[in-house]
């Protein structure tokens, strides 16, 4: 017999894409770092946690419900989407969290010798799904920490299936407004997709911010994304979900694995849907209460610092963001860095409740003092 | 032909009846894969005295030998059981004055015949590893003087190979030989190794095309990139910033965890990265110096563990303090166990920097002696820079800081990640 030699049948793309590691569990980074608490400030969740509606879903939830399938379309959740945005069901899709319906749309519309475009500087799941997927990934560079629209036209040809377009920015913030958009979708011209990840945009409260689910409407080539794990804080449960038009949605469909989402996320993201008014506000107050303090603290200590929409900021350090991970994370302070981002030297961090953020400060600044004392 | 595997592997038993099909094979094979006569022979004599060595100690086992292409160089590996230490005779510093170092004369011709060899272990299956380089023409570096930059630097994605080659004649031409790798001085093998992905390099021009700066970088492990510069060859060293932020950027994504300088100039802009420490060297014409070694980890640290002996312990727990690493201390702990009589080392030497670098293939119980050896044969050789990196991912070289250390070796640094774990280098006293 053979020796089975699996590396012959791995694909050169595989070969070539370097996996991703999340972090270790917090009572292991506690035990490694030797503290008795660890602020989560890397991953942009909502600390407020769900609202109160999200709460009773919860506690609700008996055992009995454990060994059955959830539906395996979100039916009910569909139905609450379509009603909260004035659709039809058939327009959304729901996924394991919004990376599931990134897979799934690049899984519809590419193929051999096709590319996608998005930026250099943004979520990486864009560029690593069409990459580990045998696709090429064209990256335009950030303009004054934006997406470049007329790059992101130039950088297309006629194997381009779609672009990514991250509005607001994760990481930096920043977010096309109405008219660039609309001159963008209007300069595609239905050549190929566009996503508008709208993961952020509940934080946003600019009038000109765009509405993705309105421009579903308008133009047929849009497929807008939205996540329930940030602003509805159940990154936990991992659900998002697309809205387009109906038959764009049914060829996504054909890509997208059924019961992959959990019955207690399709029923708390229904129940976080009824709470987007006064849920919603009190997060946005906490961001701004938390930017208040953060955004001094950086200009006095002479740092330059990203401050968009969204919750969170980015800042930039005089060491390797990497050594000021640790330097924070032996005080109990987790923050993301970002080189993978291709952001070296710059960290981002999470927006939460104000007595977190002041021992944010109170740990920062004698850590800044070090670095720039020695 | 590019692209296709053009190996060749052939499988025999160790025997002195297979010598000439090992020859014919080495013969015929290494010059197409781009040997010239001299050196496709002096891997043919160390085949074929791999091959008599293991026919008499190991009569009749398997033996398995693969050719493999490099580009750059030919490998040639011998996969058998065996015992490791059974090849102390590959040690540079092995002797000839008994009849057993007589006996065993075919290893030491055999590791003096080739560029470099490497041990492996894979369970209780031995890969010996010769390789052996292409020959190229050798550049004497000239005087240069650094230009004046016209207009906004670029860097040039897949440099062409004549601008590498002016590259690598321009960094000589700018910076002490010792800071620069010695591929440089042959500057053909270098864009060869860029072709096989063995070395990276990156390149800045101006507005009107002139060079003006240069980085290269590879990646001696799954976990770790060493890179050296970066050269500038203009007046106002710009594409030093530009260099660096664009070799972080390229492996930002990639699955390493540790960047780290194997010769960092002047230009690098330290504040991106960490200080390790640095090695004190001597030059050729007697003059000391220092060389900063710098790091930058790659993602957040998640901690590891590591083996440590007790010789060097408090040494490693001062520098992961320093460097703020999470790392749990495994201490070795000798329990009478046996271990192989004989010890290997290879060696990477840099006789034009008198630098020379041990690393351990097999820890045997002559460990020290064997390393008391090759101090006194470098010292000969006027060679004082001498190092030795243990990877502390492996408890048998870790093992060895006791012995490493009664021979004037003091630990300098911690590579993170610098191989399979991290790396502990020793410097010669």
């Amino acid at each position: 017999m053979h020796n089975f030699d699996y590396t012959q049948l791995v694909p050169s793309y595989i070969q070539a894409f370097e996996a991703y590691y999340p972090s270790k569990p917090d009572p292991e980074l506690m035990r490694l770092y030797g503290v008795d608490h660890l602020h989560r400030l890397n991953n942009n969740e909502n600390a407020l946690g769900p609202p109160p509606e999200v709460a009773q879903v919860v506690e609700g939830f008996t055992p009995m419900a454990v060994p059955v399938y959830p539906n395996g379309d979100c039916f009910d959740l569909r139905q609450s989407l379509a009603e909260r945005f004035d659709k039809d069901p058939e327009q959304f899709l729901v996924g394991n969290g919004s990376c599931e319906v990134i897979a799934s749309v690049i899984k519809a519309f590419c193929e051999k010798g096709d590319n996608i475009i998005t930026a250099d500087k943004t979520f990486a799941v864009y560029e690593w799904v069409a990459e580990f997927s045998g696709f090429e990934a064209r990256l335009i560079p950030l303009k004054d920490n934006g997406f470049d629209p007329q790059a992101m036209l130039d950088a297309m040809d006629r194997h381009t299936k779609i672009l990514f377009v991250c509005n607001p920015n994760n990481p930096t913030g920043t977010y096309w407004d109405r008219s660039t958009m609309k001159g963008f979708l209007d300069a595609v011209d239905n050549r190929a997709v566009v996503v508008i990840d709208e993961a952020y945009c509940e934080y946003v409260e600019n009038d000109d911010f765009p509405d993705g689910m309105a421009l579903v409407e308008q133009y047929p080539n849009v497929v807008t994304f939205r996540t329930f794990s940030k602003m509805y804080a159940l990154a936990s449960l991992r659900i998002g979900y697309l809205c387009a038009n109906a038959e764009m949605v049914g060829v996504i469909r054909r890509t997208h694995i059924v019961y992959s989402v959990n019955t207690l996320a399709q029923r708390a993201a229904a129940a976080a849907l009824t709470n987007d008014g006064s849920f919603i506000r009190a997060t946005r107050e906490m961001v701004r209460e938390a930017k208040a303090l953060l955004c001094p603290l950086f200009d006095e200590l002479g740092l330059t610092h990203v401050c968009g929409q969204g919750n969170y900021l980015m800042v930039k350090v005089p060491v390797s963001d990497t050594l000021m991970y640790r330097k924070l994370m032996t005080q109990g302070i987790m923050v993301r860095t970002m080189t993978g981002f291709r952001f070296p030297n710059w960290i981002r961090i999470s927006l939460v409740q104000q007595p977190v953020m002041e021992e944010f400060c109170r740990v920062f600044r004698p850590v800044m003092e070090e670095i720039q004392g020695r | 032909m590019k692209g296709f595997d053009q190996s060749v592997s052939v499988s025999l038993a160790a025997d002195i009846a297979w010598v000439p099909l090992v020859q014919s094979v080495v013969e015929k094979w290494a010059p197409v894969c781009g040997l010239d006569d001299s050196k496709t022979m002096m891997l043919t004599v160390a085949a074929e005295e791999i091959v008599v060595h293991l026919a008499r100690m190991a009569p009749g086992t398997q033996v398995r030998f693969r050719l493999e292409p490099g580009g750059w160089h030919v490998r040639v590996e011998f996969s058998f059981k065996a015992d490791a230490s059974d090849l102390w005779a590959m040690n540079l510093v092995t002797k000839t004055d008994t009849q057993e170092e007589i006996d065993h004369l075919g290893l030491l011709v055999a590791s003096r015949a080739v560029d470099g060899f490497t041990l492996g272990f894979e369970g209780d299956t031995l890969h010996l590893g010769l390789r052996k380089d292409r020959a190229y023409p050798v550049v004497t570096p000239g005087l240069i003087q650094p230009v004046e930059t016209r207009g906004e630097l670029t860097i040039v994605r897949d440099p062409e190979p004549e601008l590498i080659k002016v590259a690598c004649v321009k960094a000589l031409g700018l910076y002490p030989s010792d800071a620069v790798p010695q591929a440089f001085f042959t500057p053909g093998k270098v864009v060869d190794m860029v072709g096989q992905k063995d070395l990276e390099i990156a390149v800045a021009t101006d507005r009107s095309g002139a060079l003006a700066g240069m980085i290269c970088w590879q990646a001696p492990s799954e976990q770790g990139i060493s890179f050296s510069g970066p050269y500038i060859f203009t007046t106002d060293g710009q594409a030093g910033d530009l260099l660096t932020k664009h070799l972080i950027n390229t492996v930002a994504r990639t699955r390493a965890m540790g960047l780290f300088s194997e010769s960092a100039t002047t230009s690098l802009p330290t504040e991106d990265f960490e200080s390790l420490g640095h090695l004190d060297l001597i030059q050729r014409d007697g003059k000391k110096s220092e060389q900063g070694v710098w790091y930058r980890h790659l993602r957040e640290d998640m901690g590891a563990s590591v083996w440590a002996h007790r010789a060097y312990a408090e040494f490693l727990e001062a520098a992961y303090h320093r460097q703020i690493l999470m790392r749990d201390l495994k201490i070795i702990e000798g329990q009478g166990e046996r271990l192989p009589e004989r010890s290997v080392f290879s060696v990477q030497l840099r006789p034009d920097a008198g630098k020379a670098t041990l690393f351990p293939m097999v820890t045997g119980g002559d460990a020290a002696e064997c390393i008391a050896r090759y101090v006194e044969m470098l010292h000969r050789e006027k060679i004082f820079n001498i190092f030795i990196r243990i990877d502390l991912a492996h408890g048998w070289q870790a093992a060895m800081g006791k012995a490493i250390m009664d021979n004037g070796f003091v630990p300098k640094l911690v590579l993170p990640y610098g191989g399979k774990s991290d790396i502990l280098v020793f410097q010669h006293a």
